[in-house]
């Protein structure tokens, strides 16, 4: 379900318990992960459904929330080539992203021209080759915490998703502020 | 629409008189007009449905002698205390503000008489209708006016609001002439302001969050009462899965002929869909999900008579709630008034304005004078009739269907006479098997 | 009175054994004062609280911890989620860490008391309750805020106030801007003194000549078509 080298996408239909088991996930290795539970909003529960949305090669992201303009920005980036698989309006967002990327934006200009060309509500995590960037729209209704270490930095929408981290309890809990492109690389780690 | 005898006088359709008397009232006031009551254009309704009634192929039920039983158990997917209703007709929520204390309270009545429930509305819960009303739901509502957990815990239901069929998307509505000194104290407001009300609830937004907000009622109480989601008629098949996974045991949906106190015509007149079809969507929703009778459903959005209550039924609703007809029952446009109807620049069959508390019936307003007009006790009589022949009626068409509960109507017993009933309701036009969108032949 | 301390640990008994247990303390009753371990972001802890227990929580909380107390004291050591203590009827609520979005909506009485930073919507919809921020507060705090006071003692985000009506906001450090119809006014003495108990009850030692004082213009409280762009 992904394009590029090192990035590798899956999804199925399930609870997230099973879906772990199925994809052997316990095994796996590697410098990022992100996971997106999905609650349907306006299309069919399906697996090319789930998030996270490949936005080109080594891009991905997830959403939560819900764009009100989704279907026109449907059809405009259609006409530019955007191919699209379901009618979600996740899908919606990650084919943005890739259409400014493919303008030449930089992932942070995409993403900050995103505030004001979606509408709705949304916090985004996209997950990029060497490392993760977060935004909230300008309202910022939907939630998201950030927690960092001297080891890490982790997202989640609520931090009950974080506890099990190791040296949790010591991390710097924090907010993302609305309209702000936050993004990590292990570039800037070393 | 006016045929003057005259020739050379046509009316337009389009710039018709009610048209060209609001641009001229917009230009010289300078604000929306807003009323009350639902949608009051003609739509496609339960009028355009029929029954079949038993003949050769189906044997119908005498009628009192052989029994058709009307109770309904609503709340039993998670409350350790569900309600049991006698008839599947409740009375829907309207706000302390936009209605009389007496109004409510001859609401409480009725419905107690008849076994069935009540609800608050945009403003708390008065002692009149706790104490008269014998079973309670209690709104939460994005404002929270007047909302406390002492009430939370002497409700019998609780009721999270996302929206009303007049308005869906827009929150409450009182304007300051009706904001007397008790509903300010109730609301937290300064007394003949023009109430600002918030259209989505403070602390929290979508789905997943409303599902972490009903843990948190849950938890308040203890698990025991009824949780229902209301929804304002719009993308009801979505809205309706949504409730389902956000945890309710319950889920009303309001249609665009639901009524409301104080509403922007604008807004009532060309948001959110007909009952017809959210009826029928939030059906498909729960069948889809298979929670259809485990998750009820409650439809409300101008119900008015036993026929309108056994068609919603047929279509798979547990319940139907109403509202305007209620107002109705108590004295709402009655042609005894019409002397102060006149007054007011309008008629009998006709007034609508809820929003400057003026109600010459004394319901929807703050005025004493006017109130006292009701007495809650007469009222609960009116109230306690009407439901008992809504209540007959659904019997009597459900027994000329061989149905021995009012509960196992089915949409097949219904056809449609118009196509875009056919379509909205998806039952056959009458004669034929065509249900228009439908791939499926018969 | 017998103060020994009830401990229960969340990671042993859920959420909803220990609420009803706190439920069914009766006024008088000995349990008074309770330790909860390991919240581990659960929500609804310790809500619905109806009687003047204390309850100490060991940890972050998630959604909704301390909603619509009577009477109790609730102190978190840690974090706090969304709509902490929202609905407060009376009683006291103290965050030492920070809070989420939604901190204080809707209370109608009581006190919070937040250490660290709240984030935005804080005091939204307030209708008598009293918010005490040692840190900064997000954007749209205080929104649509009916009655009550919001003292910060940092700074406030975008749209403070917007939609206000009769409640009080009180600001040390900067603000952002100003929602619709909320302006700066002079802070008068009875109100600094009223100010200066509310900090000392925090333990805040701000001061309050230091704080500039928020609050409605009233002129959105009667539709005016002139005030139009102001919806």
């Amino acid at each position: 379900m992904s394009a590029g080298s090192r990035i590798q996408i899956m999804k199925e239909v399930g609870p997230p318990a099973e879906v772990i088991e199925r994809f052997n996930v316990r095994e796996m290795t590697g410098t990022h992960a992100i996971g997106h539970t999905r609650m349907a909003t306006e299309s069919a529960v399906t697996t090319s459904g789930s998030h996270p949305f490949s936005t080109g090669a080594d891009l991905c992201l997830v959403h939560n929330g819900s764009l009100s303009n989704h279907n026109s920005l449907r059809r405009t980036l259609r006409r530019e080539g955007i191919h699209f698989e379901t009618e979600n309006d996740s899908e919606v967002a990650a084919g943005y992203i890739t259409s400014r990327l493919n303008r030449g934006d930089a992932l942070k200009e995409a993403l900050e021209r995103s505030l004001d060309d979606l509408d709705g509500f949304f916090t985004f995590a996209v997950g990029t080759g060497d490392g993760f960037a977060v935004l909230r729209d300008r309202i910022a209704c939907k939630p998201a915490v950030m927690a960092e270490t001297e080891d890490y930095v982790a997202m989640a929408s609520e931090y009950r998703s974080l506890v099990s981290l190791p040296g949790i309890a010591e991390a710097k809990i924090w907010e993302p502020e609305p309209a702000t492109v936050y993004s990590w690389s292990l570039a800037d780690a070393s | 629409m006016y045929n003057s005898t005259k020739p050379g006088m046509r009316e337009s359709a389009t710039f018709d008189r009610n048209v060209i008397h609001e641009i001229q009232r917009a230009a010289e006031t300078g604000i929306y007009d807003i009323r009350g009551w639902g949608a009051k254009r003609s739509l496609p309704s339960f009028d355009d449905l029929v029954f079949l009634g038993a003949s050769m192929s189906r044997y119908p039920l005498e009628g009192y002698r052989e029994k058709c039983a009307t109770d309904v158990v609503l709340g039993d997917r998670f409350a350790s205390e569900p309600l049991h209703l006698k008839i599947p007709i409740t009375i829907a929520g309207m706000s302390f503000g936009a209605l009389s204390a007496q109004a409510k309270e001859a609401l409480g009545r009725g419905a107690t008489l008849m076994g069935t429930s009540t609800t608050t509305g945009d403003g708390g819960m008065t002692s009149e209708e706790r104490m008269h009303s014998q079973m309670l739901v209690y709104q939460v509502l994005p404002s929270r006016y007047g909302f406390n957990p002492d009430d939370l815990r002497r409700a019998d239901a609780i009721e999270v609001v996302l929206g009303q069929g007049a308005k869906p998307g827009g929150g409450g509505m009182l304007l300051g002439r009706k904001i007397s000194d008790r509903v300010a104290e109730m609301r937290t407001l300064p007394k003949g302001i023009d109430q600002r009300s918030a259209c989505r609830h403070p602390d929290w937004t979508g789905p997943d969050d409303l599902a972490i907000k009903i843990r948190e009622l849950r938890e308040v109480t203890d698990w025991k009462k009824p949780i229902y989601v209301k929804v304002g008629a719009s993308r009801t098949y979505y809205d309706t899965a949504l409730a389902v996974k956000s945890g309710a045991d319950v889920i009303v949906v309001d249609g665009m002929q639901g009524g409301t106190g104080a509403t922007q015509e604008v807004f009532i007149e060309h948001v959110g869909i007909p009952t017809l079809p959210a009826l029928r969507q939030a059906v498909e929703a729960l069948e889809e999900l298979g929670m259809h009778r485990k998750v009820q459903l409650i439809i409300s959005g101008g119900i008015r008579s036993g026929a309108d209550v056994a068609k919603a039924l047929a279509m798979g609703a547990d319940a139907v709630s109403i509202g305007t007809a209620a107002l109705i029952a108590l004295g709402c446009n009655h042609p005894k008034w019409q002397a102060d109807y006149a007054k007011l620049g309008t008629a009998a069959g006709f007034f609508d304005d809820y929003q400057d508390g003026t109600d010459p019936a004394g319901i929807s307003t703050q005025d004493e004078a006017l109130a006292s007009r009701l007495d809650p006790v007469e009222g609960g009589r009116l109230l306690a009739n009407y439901l008992r022949v809504l209540t007959l009626e659904t019997q009597t068409l459900a027994r000329a269907c061989g149905k021995s509960h009012v509960h196992h109507l089915e949409p097949e017993d219904l056809v449609a006479l118009t196509i875009e009933a056919a379509a909205m309701a998806k039952v056959p036009l009458a004669g034929t098997n065509w249900i228009p969108g439908s791939n499926a032949s018969m | 009175m017998h103060r020994e301390i009830r401990t229960w640990d969340l990671s042993a008994a859920d959420v909803r054994a220990l609420n009803q247990s706190l439920h069914d303390l009766k006024p008088g009753m000995e349990d008074t004062h309770w330790r909860i371990l390991s919240p581990e972001g659960a929500h609804a802890i310790a809500c619905g609280l109806m009687v003047p227990v204390t309850v100490e929580i060991d940890g972050h909380v998630g959604y909704y911890c301390a909603g619509m107390n009577k009477d109790a004291t609730v102190i978190i050591y840690g974090n706090a989620g969304v709509g902490v203590a929202e609905n407060l009827m009376s009683g006291m609520v103290h965050v030492q860490g920070n809070a989420s979005q939604s901190a204080g909506a809707s209370g109608h009485g009581g006190l919070l008391v937040i250490d660290g930073d709240a984030s935005a919507r804080c005091g939204i919809s307030m209708k008598g309750i009293s918010i005490v921020v040692k840190g900064s507060v997000g954007h749209m705090s205080a929104f649509m805020a009916q009655a009550g006071d919001l003292v910060v003692c940092g700074d406030a985000g975008e749209a403070l106030g917007d939609s206000i009506y009769e409640a009080r906001i009180f600001v040390r450090g900067k603000v952002q801007d100003l929602g619709a119809d909320c302006i700066e006014m002079e802070l008068p003495a009875d109100e600094r003194e009223e100010l200066a108990a509310l900090l000392e009850r925090a333990e805040s030692s701000a001061r309050p000549e230091d704080f500039r004082r928020y609050g409605s213009a009233r002129e959105l409280y009667n539709f005016h078509i002139d005030h139009a762009g102001k919806y």
